[in-house]
């Protein structure tokens, strides 16, 4: 059954249409567990379009295959692709006021394991989570994003995925906004979860992260597409030179690399 | 000058109250003479009461017929229930139309001071509490149900908490909606410096089941009073619930109000802030289903100086489910150095599920602080994408979404309280399904 051997996550002729306009025109993409992968574009390039309809959001159509350890997700709704071990990592995490971090944490690792954690259970494994970050303790009783900084809000879905223990972590721009020690903490936690079982993909303008979590495979998405992949000197060749001599190359105006993009 | 093709109740379509039939209530709940007569005067007031303007903004929202009961005849007395038990309570009462209440006390709360007898017994504690509070002009806006509920009133009850008096538990009151036409009067009386707790909880009933229920709650100086008034109705039941509170100098009333049953209800709830430095905070959740229509109505009086109020009232309605919210303060003259705030906030959790808002302020003083806010929005799509990316289902994820809505007014509740309306939001939230996809 599982043709893409110890693949924990793959596309094949990925296309995203907002209405009936293409943000996404055919990507195939493969990662394996215990593999860091990055994938760089130009700023409305449409990556995180690209993100979230992976995770499975309702405002995109898509065609396509996506496969979660082997099985086809793409006709699945998100939480059941939640359950099968896929995370998604927002760029603007979404405040849900009056629902504390505790009990949102308990109610989503309960349908990761598909029953209810045992409350001692959990509250140990979310004190370990929030010493690993360097969270402080009163996140917890704090409403779910709602007031939190940048950082925080960061800092928080780092957290989210190392207890959800995810098979296979799309990070949506986790960086962005992030001060340098908050940077190297998201990082140390990219690097925690991409364990034996994990493989990650994150979604990154800056090479910055980059430096920290030292990705196996780098791909350049512009236009829709993935126009160019190597190893992680691909990402400090774009440190150096920029996005827009890989676009001439590709044949792409440099504009139209970011112009179809719908989300920066 | 209503003009008359706004009248939606026709006199005729008014359940008719005879003289014969106002004695048979009276003789029915056994009341002496002096209590008769106010009757008759409420019957005499039923008869000439004019219908509810459909233009203002309190009848707006419903049409006074639904809420009518079809006969005011007296209720057959249903078998009597086996008497409720005090514990964790003050007192325990169970009411139902027609019938003696059945009231159990504890020792704790009788030796403290505790009065709870049948309204038609209380001829003497009613008159000691008018010569000391004289009684109000006719509610314009409800004249009718008021008038109504004078008159034909078939299950009634007087609480009496003496001065200084402090009850540790609650008095609760069961008001059951069985039979065709539940016309409850309650009347509870808090002593100068006293404390209370006085549930109101209206529960059963079906289709057929009607209620205009009146009450009455009077804190005198420096007093604390909590009154929680719950609505539980069975599926059909509609009805028309009024509560008016006053408050003498430094009191404190704290209204909790949630609605959950029923299909229509309308219900109002007036505080008038009457001595200086009074307080009266109300604080509601109606969570609607199904076909339900919800029609609150909360109006602050500010008569004297330094007095305060707040307002936090949610509604949550589901499917064809619908909340009308107005609320009325009003800071008259003397009231200097008053405040008064109001906040409504509606979540609508389908396409078919409505809410109106009309907070209206009339401040005669112009010394004062006062603000009110109002909101009604859908379900924020994104935040169900959020909850449903870490796993939870669209159902459960809608339900946190919900509990988180009502946390900060949740809040604002003592412990025993806030569970107990935890539970009863837990179980209308269980019945929100078949969003799962």
């Amino acid at each position: 059954m599982n043709s893409n051997g110890d693949a924990v996550f793959s596309c094949r002729d990925l296309r995203v249409f907002v209405g009936d306009k293409a943000i996404v025109k055919g990507v195939d993409l493969e990662v394996r567990a215990g593999e860091k992968h990055a994938l760089m574009g130009p700023n409305g390039s449409g990556k995180s379009t690209l993100a979230n309809a992976l995770m499975g959001h309702p405002s995109y159509r898509v065609e396509g295959e996506i496969r979660l350890g082997g099985e086809r997700i793409d006709h699945l709704p998100p939480h059941e692709r939640a359950r099968r071990g896929m995370f998604l990592g927002f760029q603007y995490p979404v405040a849900v006021p009056g629902v504390s971090v505790a009990n949102f944490l308990r109610a989503a690792v309960s349908a990761r394991r598909g029953a209810d954690v045992p409350v001692r259970e959990f509250r140990q494994q979310m004190q370990a989570a929030f010493a690993e970050l360097q969270v402080p303790k009163d996140f917890v009783s704090r409403y779910l994003n709602d007031g939190f900084s940048g950082g925080e809000k960061k800092r928080l879905e780092i957290l989210q995925m190392l207890m959800l223990a995810p098979t296979f972590a799309l990070l949506d721009e986790t960086d962005s906004g992030l001060d340098i020690d908050a940077l190297k903490v998201v990082a140390e936690g990219v690097n925690k979860a991409a364990g034996p079982a994990t493989g990650v993909l994150m979604v990154t303008h800056y090479q910055r992260i980059l430096n920290y979590m030292k990705p196996d495979r780098v791909h350049v998405f512009m236009g829709g597409r993935i126009v160019r992949a190597g190893g992680p000197e691909l990402a400090h060749e774009l440190e150096a030179r920029g996005y827009d001599w890989i676009a001439r190359e590709v044949g792409l105006e440099p504009a139209a690399a970011a112009a179809e993009g719908s989300r920066t | 000058m209503a003009s008359t093709e706004h009248r939606e109740v026709p006199a005729a379509r008014r359940p008719a109250l005879t003289g014969d039939g106002v004695a048979a209530l009276s003789a029915q709940v056994g009341e002496g003479p002096a209590l008769f007569a106010r009757r008759r005067a409420a019957a005499a007031r039923y008869a000439t009461a004019a219908d509810p303007d459909r233009v203002s903004h309190l009848w707006r929202f419903t049409d006074p017929a639904h809420l009518l009961p079809e006969t005011l005849a007296a209720p057959r007395a249903a078998a009597a229930p086996p008497s409720p038990h005090a514990e964790h309570a003050a007192a325990r009462v169970l009411m139902l139309a027609g019938m003696r209440p059945l009231i159990t006390a504890g020792l704790k709360a009788l030796a403290a001071g505790l009065v709870v007898k049948p309204l038609a017994e209380a001829e003497e504690e009613l008159e000691a509490l008018e010569a000391r509070e004289p009684a109000e002009g006719a509610d314009p806006g409800s004249g009718l149900f008021q008038a109504l509920n004078g008159a034909a009133w078939n299950t009634g009850l007087y609480v009496g908490v003496p001065p200084g008096a402090i009850l540790d538990e609650p008095v609760h009151v069961l008001i059951d909606a069985a039979g065709g036409g539940t016309l409850p009067r309650l009347v509870v009386d808090v002593g100068r410096g006293a404390q209370a707790v006085v549930v109101e909880e209206h529960t059963g009933g079906d289709a057929g089941s009607r209620v205009v229920s009146s009450s009455e709650l009077h804190a005198a100086d420096g007093a604390r009073l909590r009154h929680v008034l719950v609505q539980t109705w069975g599926e059909g039941v509609c009805g028309h619930l009024t509560a008016r509170a006053r408050a003498g100098r430094d009191a404190d009333v704290l209204t909790v109000f949630a609605s959950f049953g029923g299909e229509r209800s309308k219900v109002e709830l007036t505080c008038d802030l009457a001595g200086e430095g009074a307080r009266s905070e109300m604080i509601g959740v109606v969570m609607g289903a199904g076909r339900q229509r919800f029609d609150h109505h909360t109006r602050h009086r500010h008569l004297a100086g330094r007095t305060w109020s707040n307002i936090d009232f949610k509604a949550v309605a589901d499917a064809a489910a619908r909340s009308s919210y107005t609320g009325l303060i009003r800071i008259e003259q003397d009231a200097r150095g008053s405040e008064a705030y109001q906040e409504n906030r509606n979540l609508l959790l389908s396409d078919r599920s409505r809410a109106d808002s009309i907070p209206e302020l009339e401040i005669l003083n112009q010394d004062v602080s006062c603000s009110h806010g109002a909101t009604v929005a859908p379900v924020d799509p994104e935040q169900v994408f959020y909850l449903q990316s870490r796993g939870l289902d669209p159902d459960e994820a809608l339900r946190l979404v919900v509990r988180g809505f009502l946390e900060k007014t949740f809040g604002r509740l003592p412990g025993d309280l806030r569970e107990r309306l935890e539970d009863l939001v837990g179980a209308r939230l269980a019945a929100l399904q078949g969003r799962a996809s």
